[in-house]
C-alpha cells in the first residue's frame, strides 16, 4: 500500500502549490487593479491644476480655455474662495444653485474631507485662495475619517502574515480530514485493484463513498475467479482427455507390438514377410512414443507434471540412458558413442532425474528417427565455466539453418494458438524444451562438429 | 548358460482381456515358459493362486472386480513370489504405489515382448539364484548359493563387495550395467566416488573368473559406460 501515502503527498502538495499560486495571483490583480484605479488621485490634481491656471486680471480671474472645456466636458464645476473675505470670487458657470457662496472654516473643513451637498469635492491651493472642484454625485466616493490607531498600522504587517498563517492551517487542517476520509475509503479499493492482479480473490465491503467501485471490483474479482477456474477446469479436462486417449490405446497397441515382434522373429516368414512385420513392429514402437510424449507433453504445459528435484550425478544419469540404448540393441546402423572425458566423473546438478532421462532419450531417439541410412551417435556431458551441459550429437544428414531457425523459433502446435498446419513435427524437442524449462536451464539445438545435428542441455550450476 | 530351470517356473498371468492373455501366455511359451496359468478376475486369480501356488505372477492393475494393487495384497499375504505389474496405467503415482507394495517391477503397456522376457528372466534369475547350481563361464565356475568360484579346479571365495559386483552383472547377463548402477549394488545410495575402488574389484574378479584376466572374455569393459556379464 505504497501508493496510499504517495496519493496524500500529491494532494497536499497540490494544495500548497495551488494556495501559493492562488496568493501570488491575488497580489498581481490587486497591483494591477490599483494601477488602473488612477483616476483617484486625478481629481486632486485636477483642482491643483485648475488653481495653477486661475489668473486674475482687470477682469477678475480668469480660467485658461482649456482646462475650463475640459470641465465642463466632465460636468465638473470649481469655485475659488477667497482667503481673506471666506467667500466665493470666482465660479464656474455651471455651478449649481445649491452651492453656498460664503464659507466659515468649519464648511471648509468639511469640504475638504467630504462633500459640498452631496458633491464630492477636491480642493487645490490657488495664489489668494482655495480651488473648489465639485464632480457630480456619486461619481467618487470619499472616506471621510481616515485615522488610525499608530500601534495598530505599525503592527499591520505582522497581523496581516498571522492570519495568513492561521488561514493556511485551518485550510490545511480542513483539507486533511476531509481527505482522509476519502482516503480511508480508497485505500481498500486500491488493495483491490493491486489483489486483482495477483489473481487473488477480492470482497471489498460495499458501503461509503466508493460502494459502487468497490461493488464493480468485487464483480470484477468473482468473473476473473471464475474465468481461472473454467481456464483450470478446461486445462485439466483437455490433459486428462489426452491420458485417457492414451490409456486406452495402450491395450490394443500391446496386441499389436506383442504379436509383431513375435512374427519379427519367426523363422517360418518369409523374408518379404519379415520386413513387412518389421515394418509394423517400427511403426507400433512410434505410436508407443507418440503416446508417451504427448501424455508427457500435455501434462508439462498444464504444471500437471509434479516435477521432483533432487541433487543428482548428471552424468550418472546420461549413461544410464545411453547403456539403455544399448542394450536394447537398436539396429546396427546406429552407433552410440560415449564420449565424456573420463575426467570429468560427476557433475551434481539439482534435476528430476526421470525427466532429465527422458529428454536425452527423446534427443538420442531424435538422431535414430531422422537418419534412416544410420549414423553415429555421440554423447557427452562437459562442465563449462557455471554449466553442466549434456551434447547429443550424431552425423548425420544434420538440419539447415532455415530449420534450426524454425525449431527455435515457431511454437509447436501443442501450444501454439494459431491454427498452423505446417507445425506438424514430433513431439520430441518440445518435450526437451518444456523439461529444460521447468530446471530453470536451456536447449540449443544447431550443427554439429560430426556435421549431423547437435543439441545442448544447458543446466545451469547455481541451481546446485 | 542354462536357465531352463528358470523356465520350468509356474506362472500366474492375470489381465481381464483374453486375447492379451492369449498374446502374452503365446510370448512366453515361445521363450520357454510351459507352465503358464491365466486369469481375468480378482477372484479368479486367488483361486488360481491358492490352488496352483505360482512362482511368479504378471498382473493387470485394473480388473474387472477389483484393483491388481488389491490383488497383490490378497497373494502376498499367504504367499511370496515375485511380482510384475504389466498395465496401461503409467502415471508415477501408480508405479510408486506398485513398488510400494512389494511389487518387483512395473512395465507400462504397450511393451515390446523382447522387454517383457528379459525383465522376467531378470526377476526370475534373482528370486531363484539359490535354485541354481552354477553358473559356467568360458574360464570358471561360479556359484553363488556360496559365492564361490571354481576355476581349473581351484574353489575361490568372493568377497562380499565382489559377489555384490558379479550378481548385478549376473542379474542384467548380456547388457551393459553401469558404473553408477554398479557402484550402487556393492556401496548402497549414494555411491559417488567410488570409482576407483570399482575398478580394482573389477580386476580382482577378472583374475577369479578369467581363464586370462589381461584379455577378459566374461567380464567385459565397455569405455565409459560401465561393464557387461557375457554368458
Amino acid at each position: 500500500m505504497k501508493s496510499v501515502p504517495k496519493l496524500i503527498r500529491r494532494f497536499v502538495s497540490i494544495m500548497f502549490l495551488s494556495s501559493v499560486l492562488l496568493i501570488i495571483l491575488n497580489f498581481i490583480l490587486l497591483v494591477v487593479y490599483t494601477l488602473n484605479q488612477k483616476p483617484n488621485v486625478y481629481p486632486w490634481a485636477t483642482a491643483e491644476e485648475v488653481a495653477g491656471s486661475l489668473s486674475y486680471n482687470n477682469n477678475g480671474y480668469v480660467l485658461s480655455g482649456d482646462t475650463e472645456i475640459e470641465l465642463a466636458k466632465t460636468n465638473v464645476w470649481a469655485i475659488l474662495i477667497d482667503n481673506a473675505t471666506m467667500k466665493v470670487v470666482w465660479s464656474t458657470e455651471n455651478l449649481p444653485e445649491t452651492v453656498p457662496m460664503q464659507y466659515s472654516v468649519q464648511d471648509i473643513a468639511n469640504l475638504v474631507r467630504g462633500y459640498i451637498d452631496g458633491y464630492p469635492t477636491f480642493t487645490g491651493e490657488a495664489e489668494n485662495g482655495l480651488v473648489v472642484l465639485g464632480y457630480p454625485k456619486d461619481s467618487f466616493w470619499k472616506h471621510m475619517w481616515p485615522s488610525w490607531d499608530y500601534n495598530f498600522i505599525a503592527s499591520l504587517p505582522k497581523t496581516v502574515l498571522s492570519i495568513l498563517v492561521i488561514n493556511i492551517v485551518l485550510v490545511f487542517i480542513i483539507y486533511v480530514i476531509a481527505n482522509s476520509r476519502l482516503l480511508k475509503s480508497v485505500e481498500p479499493i486500491i488493495s483491490g485493484i493491486q489483489s486483482l492482479s495477483t489473481k487473488e480473490e477480492v470482497n471489498i465491503q460495499e458501503k461509503g463513498l466508493f460502494s459502487e467501485l468497490a461493488a464493480s471490483i468485487n464483480k470484477t474479482s468473482e468473473i476473473l475467479q471464475s474465468q481461472n477456474r473454467q481456464l483450470r477446469k478446461r486445462e485439466t479436462a483437455r490433459a486428462n482427455w489426452i491420458a485417457g486417449v492414451s490409456h486406452d490405446i495402450r491395450t490394443p497397441l500391446s496386441m499389436v507390438m506383442g504379436y509383431a515382434g513375435q512374427l519379427e522373429s519367426d523363422k517360418r516368414l518369409s523374408e518379404d514377410g519379415r520386413k513387412k512385420v518389421a515394418v509394423i513392429v517400427k511403426q507400433s514402437e512410434r505410436m508407443k512414443n507418440l503416446i508417451n510424449d504427448l501424455n508427457l507433453a500435455s501434462k508439462l504445459e498444464y504444471n500437471m507434471q509434479p516435477v521432483k528435484c533432487e541433487r543428482q550425478n548428471l552424468v550418472a544419469a546420461v549413461r544410464q540412458v545411453v547403456a539403455g540404448f544399448i542394450n536394447i540393441n537398436i539396429d546396427d546402423k546406429y552407433i552410440i558413442e560415449w564420449k565424456t572425458n573420463e575426467d570429468l566423473a560427476a557433475c551434481f546438478v539439482n534435476i528430476d532425474k526421470d525427466l532429465v532421462k527422458r529428454a536425452v532419450s527423446n534427443l538420442i531417439q531424435n538422431c535414430i528417427n531422422h537418419n534412416g541410412q544410420g549414423c553415429h551417435i555421440f554423447v557427452s556431458v562437459i562442465e563449462e565455466s557455471s554449466n553442466c551441459i549434456i551434447v547429443v550429437e550424431d552425423d548425420g544428414i544434420g538440419v539447415t539453418d532455415e530449420q534450426i531457425e524454425k525449431l527455435n523459433n515457431s511454437p509447436h502446435y501443442m501450444v501454439c494458438d494459431e491454427n498452423v498446419s505446417e507445425q506438424r513435427h514430433g513431439l520430441g524437442l518440445l518435450i526437451v524444451r518444456q523439461i529444460m524449462e521447468v530446471h530453470g536451464g536451456e536447449a540449443n539445438i544447431g550443427h554439429s562438429l560430426y556435421s549431423g545435428f547437435s543439441a545442448r542441455l544447458i543446466f545451469p550450476v547455481q541451481n546446485i | 548358460m542354462n536357465f531352463d530351470y528358470l523356465k520350468q517356473k509356474r506362472i500366474l498371468l492375470v489381465d481381464d482381456e483374453q486375447e492379451l492373455l492369449d498374446m502374452t501366455e503365446s510370448i512366453l511359451n515361445e521363450d520357454g515358459f510351459q507352465n503358464i496359468m491365466t486369469a481375468k478376475t480378482v477372484k479368479e486369480a486367488i483361486t488360481v493362486s491358492e490352488t496352483y501356488c505360482p512362482e511368479f505372477a504378471i498382473l493387470d492393475v485394473m480388473l474387472p472386480d477389483g484393483n491388481g494393487f488389491d490383488l497383490m495384497k490378497q497373494i502376498k499375504s499367504t504367499s511370496d513370489y515375485p511380482v510384475l505389474f504389466l498395465t496401461a496405467r503409467g502415471e508415477d503415482n501408480d508405479r510408486l504405489c506398485g513398488f510400494g507394495l512389494g511389487a518387483d517391477d512395473y512395465m507400462v503397456k504397450p511393451f515390446l515382448p523382447k522387454e517383457l522376457l528379459f525383465r522376467i528372466n531378470a526377476i526370475l534369475r534373482r528370486s531363484y539364484k539359490d535354485e541354481n547350481p552354477v553358473v559356467k563361464l568360458p574360464g570358471s565356475e561360479i556359484y553363488f548359493d556360496r559365492a564361490e568360484v571354481i576355476k581349473n579346479g581351484i574353489h575361490i571365495s568372493l568377497t562380499a563387495k565382489e559377489y555384490d559386483i558379479l550378481f548385478a552383472l549376473y542379474r542384467n547377463a548380456g547388457r551393459i550395467v553401469t558404473v553408477d548402477a554398479l557402484c550402487e549394488a556393492a556401496w548402497g545410495d549414494n555411491p559417488f566416488g567410488y570409482e576407483n575402488s570399482l575398478m580394482a574389484h573389477i580386476c580382482r574378479i577378472r583374475e577369479k573368473i578369467e581363464a586370462n584376466p589381461s584379455r577378459p572374455v566374461s567380464l567385459i569393459t565397455v569405455k565409459g559406460l560401465g561393464y557387461k556379464l557375457v554368458l
